[in-house]
């Protein structure tokens, strides 16, 4: 190749193959199989959460990025890809029962305050947008009196989760009602609570519906796009281990305590594509890892005291340690292990 | 036919975490023999073309010069100090001052009017000799290391203690193949030059250091093994290229921060530096090197040039026009300083020379925010957090660029190649090296 015949059309510093823009627009490819699994589960509920979702965050963006235009700044996101990543993290994070404005809701302060607002005056996101929003209107709507019932409205503390029993075997065993009584479309096949959850769940995280399809997605782009993956392998071993131990020391088949930790959408859903952000969580592979089991370690609690959906919960305490666990676990540079090795 | 660099394992490098450096510029490069380029008309010699003091000149306007004639350097002057000598037969015709291309400072600049391009080498060949002798002369060819650092080489050849001589023919940077090219065209050269250096060291325990596979330079490989000097085939990526992490990866000894690897025992010379050891035993003092140019105009050509030589002139003579080119960086695409217009010359550590096109998108120009992925830090070879330190670098936090030990960055570049944001780090890393030693901070 020489002469004319090597002009190329990459430049030939160009780099890792994809940059910021595209990372988003493949991490948004990605989750939109998720949700297209979703919809054929959940059904055409979880289709108007999902345009609810994304409808809310793309017209936000577009308002503020003709403002910016027009007052001559720098887009903040050039890209509509971010922006929709996050509205799709909203709708899959979403439970499916819950009222399609509070999605809205959750999704324009997401937006507007977590995402362009932290990013604006912080410099960085330190909390996940999409879980701080969540967090935040929850709370807010689940502690409003004016609503009639306002547990079921918030979707956070919901009043039949908190009456469950998941610490002795039988209260766990009878608590799974929620997951029995699933049938394979088709094929016809009745599932087990197991399998429901591992297959096919028609209530909970919007994300969740299909733990199987969010597993295979998820590894895709931890690979391909080379997501903080010791987050995902610390939060889903941790939680395994604690809800293999719980089963046998608390009883409660052990393997289905496993498929109802790990496999509720918001472990798994979480686990890939929340509590990777890259921006909220810390740099060290060690760091990573304590961030991991911190996560599962928090939510399994949340779970075990009947709030099912406290990962987002989990999640925003772990994000505020991010500095922290910056500053720890660093790598020892090469030039200075010889020297720790004598030392110790 | 091939599509794309990263379908094939023979294309590209691969880094620590995964990541991929696209090398198929340097197999472009390698089957391209070396053709020598003649004198330009007016030649321009810095001074300082090695790590040290700047060599003090001793002509002036109006002398004639010759070929390989000392025109710099008094023996008295410094340790450090490296001569210079005239690459062309001709007249000084002006010594002024110009930023240097590497430094930015001022430097001096002798120009020499060309008159003959014949090449006769200005010294006597010399016989077997001495160790001191050995030494003398290679200080006095102006013999300087040619892998880029041009730390001066004598120096590093007068350590005591030293039980290994590793030769560095890695030569890591993804679009030069001068060195390989080199040990295909002038192996025996090469191997005296690398005796040469064992002898003065006094080591006989001799590696030389290659990326290539086993048969791609039969005939060097042939003369090393006949020659007793092992060969270690390391890892095909970019970052070992660093003198300190080859020493880690051929001998498992990591060298402490702040020292260099006489400190383990060990002495690094770059292959093209043991060319020039030869030559220098045979009267040729080091006025000419080989180089890679490449550019998506001219490919990849390897070319013997004169120190001296503006750029322009090389350009011209291959049939291009300066004017094809935005931007000229002296060095690899992965690092080296881009020279402020063509009219500067190839220097002593010109390893390479790489063009941009216009039409070809500079990365770093429009860089996005961060957005804290940390490939950066998955991919640095000596293990420290470019994202933490350029943090700590914005905000001139000296007590946390020493905790990030920002004194062990090797400006090796890969963390501004794997950037998703085109963000480069390096100026960023730099300026905080600056903060720590108190130097002045130059605005980005
Ligand atoms: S690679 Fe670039 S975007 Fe990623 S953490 Fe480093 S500087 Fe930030
Ligand atoms: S330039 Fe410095 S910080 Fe960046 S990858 Fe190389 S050694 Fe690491």
């Amino acid at each position: 190749m020489k002469g004319d015949q090597c002009e190329m059309s990459d430049p030939p510093h160009v780099h890792i193959g994809f940059d910021k823009n595209e990372l988003m627009l493949k991490t948004f490819l990605l989750m939109s199989v998720i949700a297209v699994a979703s919809v054929a589960i959940m059904g055409i509920e979880a289709l108007i959460h999902i345009l609810t979702a994304l409808g809310t965050v793309l017209i936000t963006h577009n308002v503020i990025y003709s403002y910016q235009r027009w007052k001559d700044l720098d887009p903040t996101y050039g890209s509509p890809a971010s922006p929709l990543v996050a509205g799709m993290i909203v709708a899959l994070a979403m439970p499916i029962g819950g009222p399609y404005e509070v999605t809205a809701g959750v999704a324009l302060l997401t937006i507007l305050v977590f995402k362009y607002g932290q990013g604006k005056y912080f410099e960085r996101k330190y909390l996940n947008p999409a879980a701080a929003s969540k967090v935040l209107l929850l709370v807010l709507l689940s502690a409003m009196v004016i609503f009639e019932d306002p547990q079921r409205t918030g979707m956070l503390f919901h009043p039949h989760h908190l009456r469950l029993d998941l610490l002795s075997s039988s209260g766990f065993e009878a608590s799974m009602w929620i997951f029995s009584g699933e049938t394979l479309p088709i094929l016809g096949t009745e599932l087990s609570p197991a399998q429901s959850l591992l297959f096919w769940q028609t209530h909970g995280w919007i994300g969740g519906a299909s733990g199987i399809v969010v597993l295979i997605v998820g590894a895709v782009a931890a690979y391909w796009l080379r997501f903080k993956w010791r987050i995902i392998v610390s939060t889903l071993v941790t939680m395994t281990v604690l809800a293999a131990v719980t089963g046998l020391y608390l009883g409660g088949d052990p393997l289905l305590r496993i498929a109802f930790h790990v496999f509720t959408g918001s472990v798994i859903f979480l686990a890939f594509f929340m509590a990777t952000e890259p921006q909220s969580t810390p740099m060290p592979g060690s760091s990573q890892y304590m961030f991991g089991i911190g996560l599962a370690a928090l939510t399994f609690v949340f779970q075990l005291t009947g709030v099912l959906g406290g990962s987002v919960i989990a999640l925003v305490i772990l994000n505020m340690l991010t500095p922290l666990l910056d500053k720890v676990n660093l790598k020892i540079p090469y030039g200075h292990r010889e020297k720790k090795r004598g030392a110790s | 036919m091939m599509k794309g660099p990263r379908k094939d394992h023979e294309h590209h490098f691969k880094e620590q975490g995964g990541f991929e450096v696209d090398i198929s510029m340097k197999k472009e490069s390698i089957d391209d023999e070396f053709t020598e380029v003649p004198p330009a008309d007016e030649m321009m010699v810095f001074l300082s073309q090695h790590i040290g003091p700047e060599a003090e000149p001793l002509v002036k306007k109006g002398d004639g010069v010759k070929y390989g004639e000392k025109i710099a350097g008094k023996e008295e002057q410094d340790h450090m100090m490296v001569p210079v000598h005239s690459p062309v037969t001709g007249t000084v015709q002006q010594i002024k001052d110009m930023p240097h291309p590497i430094s930015g400072e001022k430097g001096r600049v002798v120009i020499i009017k060309t008159e003959e391009s014949k090449k006769c080498p200005f010294y006597e060949p010399l016989g077997p000799a001495s160790k001191q002798a050995l030494l003398d002369r290679v200080r006095e060819a102006g013999v300087v290391g040619l892998g880029g650092a041009s730390f001066p080489t004598h120096v590093k050849l007068s350590e005591k203690g030293i039980d290994h001589l590793i030769i560095n023919a890695k030569e890591s940077d993804p679009n030069l193949a001068c060195d390989v090219r080199l040990m295909i065209e002038r192996p025996k050269e090469m191997i005296d030059g690398i005796k040469i250096m064992g002898k003065i060291l006094g080591t006989e325990d001799i590696t030389f250091a290659t990326r290539t596979k086993e048969g791609e330079t039969p005939r060097f490989e042939k003369l090393l093994k006949k020659s007793d000097i092992n060969i270690a085939r390391i890892r095909p990526n970019y970052s070992v290229g660093s003198e300190r992490l080859l020493v880690k990866e051929v001998l498992d000894k990591e060298v402490p921060s702040g020292r260099f690897p006489p400190y383990v025992g060990a002495v690094v010379h770059n292959v093209a530096t043991a060319l020039a050891v030869s030559r220098a035993m045979e009267g040729e003092s080091l006025v000419s090197r080989g180089l890679t140019l490449y550019s998506k105009k001219t490919g990849g050509k390897n070319l013997w040039v004169r120190m001296g030589t503006p750029i322009e002139h090389i350009l011209r003579y291959l049939g291009a026009s300066p004017s094809d080119f935005e931007r000229i960086a002296l060095g690899s695409i992965m690092m080296g300083p881009t020279v402020p217009n063509t009219s500067y010359p190839v220097l002593k550590a010109t390893s390479g020379l790489t063009a941009f096109t216009s039409s070809e998108r500079y990365p770093y120009k429009k860089q996005l925010a961060c957005i804290r992925c940390g490939y950066c830090n998955t991919v640095c070879p000596v293990d420290i957090y470019p994202q933490q330190l350029m943090m700590a670098a914005k905000k001139g936090d000296v007590k946390r660029l020493k905790e990030l030990h920002i004194e062990d960055c090797i400006d090796c570049g890969l963390c501004s190649y794997v950037c998703p944001s085109y963000i480069k780090l390096t100026p960023h890393l730099r300026r905080g090296q600056a903060h720590v030693k108190g130097d002045a901070v130059e605005d980005l």
